[in-house]
């Protein structure tokens, strides 16, 4: 039923079959109940017309006839009455003369009755109401039954006076079926025609929305292409009405579109240009800031107190300084997409290993023991050793930073088609807004804090690049207080998709 | 006698800083700004070795290093402030030994000039590649009369195959034997170097017969004797 909620041609075409097939149905009920109404009062006028002939015939013939005795009585009745029945298929008639009750019963006078008849078809009611009104002609309408068929049919009755044998009523009982076909077959021909009638509303309907829904569907597509991406997307724009005018508003909007995105496109690479630019630039200088500042710190035991420790802190913030420039570079080829992955099969552990060997002298200077997990098994995977080393480097720099002495966890770990690395302190931690910008360049958790190891801001924001470059994960957990984990996670093979992490996070040894 | 470094650079500081930093660790600077004074001052200078810089003004530093490798074997150093663009490996293929770059610090510098300049190693008598005889005394290498000019590196390169034919060489023990680096470093140093002494030692060098690669491992040299 999903595809019916969507397509908009289908929702039209079914409320419009919808509304057609109910006002059809009305309209052919309709007149199919006066139809039958009108065959039947018609058939009724003739039946009672009929019927008076009839009786005005047997009341002739029976006065007529200079009548004696009980025996030609009963021939004269005999002989009158079933002439006035009507065998055949098309209009069937049958009569039934029938004494009235409470009179003294003559013991030789039959009363004829057409052979087929089913008496039931004279209902009592009809008989008293005969009785009751003698002048005018009594009916009502029956079933009769022929075998296991049943059809309507009409009874009509009006009382006799007979000489000699005293008063009667005669009825005669009008079969209707041939009334009865030719209404079922005006009813069949209305259902049939009603059934092309809602075959063609619908091929209509359906016509008319899709020339008018087309479109739209045309422009949605239109608009989720363009959302997607290919901003030189198009609709057609023919004739001048209301669907041409959609066509070109919405051309004009992704022309507008398209020319605001190029614009900011092109300021950003401008931007990123101007950034990469002035980093390179700063190199040269740099390298003779640095130069004479190593030659100034190499010999400061030659220099008064004041200069040889102005040489030091000089070659301290040279460092740094060199530092952030390498890092605003990085982040610049990341930004111009310049930047490929030397990938290549490694040992996991190894790297690990390395990173912890590269932290190990400011986790001592800062008192802070680092615990390692390893597994004893190789965990080997396709990486940039270079990259996954400064990123773990970078998630223990921040470890200790913030780790307030106490032990820093380092577990790795696989699965099938992915390994995983997870560093832990039990530090100062982050609340959930400091959480959601941690990865933000030259963001920090406190500014207020003092910055011990002088990392430069963009340390994550890189690792979440490289990250991102391996098809890998990089999370983070934290509490307030309780402290923070991050977790990498990469595929094994390069062009694989990762599908679970092999660590938790957060990791098991941080209760919930 | 101190050994002369040719330092061309367009930035004044740094090149004076350079100067400053080389005198100190012993050798005897010598300077120029762009890339046709270069050229002269290579001439007049007769150095021992070249720091050049690459985005010189006028000439650009990979010309000038094209036409200093037309007249001479003296190592150069390229100075770049750009190491993973292109420059560094046409660089490489002009003929530049190795690459530092910007910001380097002076005992990086000086580790990298001390590497290019230190002696080949003397011992050893003739060795044959083949067709080819290396003599590390004269540094020459024939092939049957033909004299084979090789830079010192290129000579290097060759001569510590050589020393050891049975063995396969990966690049990161060529890096560390013949360049002289102790940790990782850009193994695109030994392919240009590699593909630059094909070109001279090889009769066909899309099919080389004396350094052969070995796929995944390195390089050795060929056995073959024909």
């Amino acid at each position: 039923m999903n595809w019916l909620r969507k397509s908009l041609t289908a929702k039209a075409v079914l409320a419009t079959l919808g509304f057609s097939l109910v006002a059809l149905i009305t309209l052919g009920g309709f007149l199919s109940f006066s139809l039958a109404n009108s065959f039947y009062q018609n058939r009724l006028d003739q039946v009672l017309s009929e019927t008076e002939r009839a009786i005005g015939s047997v009341q002739n013939t029976v006065a007529a006839a200079a009548l004696t005795d009980e025996t030609a009585l009963q021939n004269l009745i005999n002989s009158v009455v079933p002439s006035l029945q009507i065998t055949g298929t098309s209009a069937n008639r049958q009569v039934a003369l029938l004494r009235s009750p409470g009179q003294a019963q003559l013991e030789l006078f039959q009363s004829p009755i057409s052979p087929d008849l089913d008496l039931a078809s004279i209902p009592e009611s009809l008989r008293e109401q005969v009785r009751a009104n003698p002048e005018v002609l009594s009916y009502t309408p029956i079933t009769l039954k022929r075998g296991d068929v049943t059809f309507p049919g009409v009874t009509v009755g009006a009382p006799i006076t007979i000489p000699l044998a005293g008063s009667f009523e005669l009825y005669l009982v009008f079969d209707l079926s041939p009334e009865q076909e030719a209404l079922a077959l005006v009813q069949n021909a209305l259902v049939i025609g009603g059934i092309f009638l809602i075959f063609i509303i619908g091929g209509v309907s359906y016509l008319v929305t899709r020339r008018v829904v087309r479109p739209v569907e045309q422009a949605a597509a239109a608009a989720e292409l363009l959302a997607a991406g290919q901003l030189d997307e198009r609709l057609g724009e023919r004739g001048s009405d209301v669907i041409a005018q959609l066509a070109r508003s919405f051309n004009k909007m992704a022309g507008n579109l398209q020319q605001q995105i190029q614009k900011l496109d092109s300021l950003s690479r401008m931007q990123r240009r101007f950034v990469s630019d002035v980093s390179h630039e700063l190199r040269t200088p740099l390298t003779t800031i640095k130069l004479a500042g190593e030659v100034l710190f190499g010999n400061r035991e030659r220099l008064e107190p004041a200069l040889s420790r102005s040489a030091e802190l000089m070659q301290a913030q040279i460092e740094r300084f060199e530092r952030l420039l390498a890092d605003l570079l990085e982040i610049s080829r990341y930004d111009a997409g310049a930047v490929q992955a030397e990938l290549e099969l490694r040992d996991l552990n190894a790297v690990v290993g390395a990173a912890i060997a590269s932290i190990e002298p400011l986790a001592l200077s800062m008192d802070t023991p680092i615990e390692v997990d390893l597994p004893s098994q190789p965990v080997e995977a396709e990486v940039d050793a270079k990259r996954i080393e400064r990123l773990i480097v970078n998630l223990l720099s921040n470890a200790v930073e913030h780790g307030e002495g106490k032990p820093i966890r380092v577990e790795v770990s696989q699965n099938q088609q992915a390994v995983a690395i997870c560093v832990t302190d039990s530090g100062v931690g982050m609340t959930k807004q400091q959480l959601e910008r941690i990865f933000d360049r030259f963001w920090r958790a406190d500014p207020a804090r003092q910055r011990s190891v002088g990392g430069t801001g963009l340390g994550l924001a890189i690792a979440k690049e490289d990250a991102i470059l391996h098809r890998g994960w990089l999370q983070v957990w934290s509490k307030p207080k309780r402290g923070s984990s991050f977790r990498l996670t990469l595929p094994k093979r390069a062009d694989s998709v990762i599908a679970s992490s092999p660590l938790p996070l957060p990791p098991r040894s941080v209760e919930p | 006698m101190s050994q002369k470094i040719l330092v061309v650079d367009d930035d004044d500081a740094l090149r004076e800083m350079v100067g400053l930093v080389l005198s100190g660790a012993g050798y005897e600077p010598a300077f120029a700004a762009d890339g046709l004074s270069a050229i002269t001052a290579f001439g007049d200078s007769q150095p021992d070795l070249v720091l050049l810089d690459i985005m010189l003004p006028g000439q650009s530093g990979i010309e000038v290093c094209e036409q200093i490798r037309s007249v001479s074997g003296v190592p150069i150093i390229m100075l770049t402030a750009k190491g993973e663009t292109e420059d560094v490996v046409r660089g490489l293929e002009a003929g530049a030994d190795d690459y530092v770059v910007k910001p380097h610090n002076g005992a990086e510098l000086l580790a990298r000039i001390k590497a290019r300049l230190r002696p080949l190693s003397e011992e050893g008598g003739n060795i044959q590649i083949g067709i080819l005889s290396l003599d590390p005394r004269s540094f020459e290498v024939k092939r049957g009369e033909t004299k084979i000019s090789l830079t010192p590196l290129e000579f290097k390169l060759l001569h510590t195959l050589a020393t050891k034919p049975q063995q396969v060489f990966s690049r990161e023990m060529l890096l560390e034997q013949v360049w002289g680096y102790q940790y990782k470093a850009d193994t695109r140093l030994v392919n240009v170097h590699v593909q630059r002494l094909r070109s001279k030692v090889e009769i066909d060098p899309e099919n080389p017969k004396i350094v052969m690669t070995v796929r995944g491992h390195g390089y050795r040299v060929g056995t073959e004797t024909a």
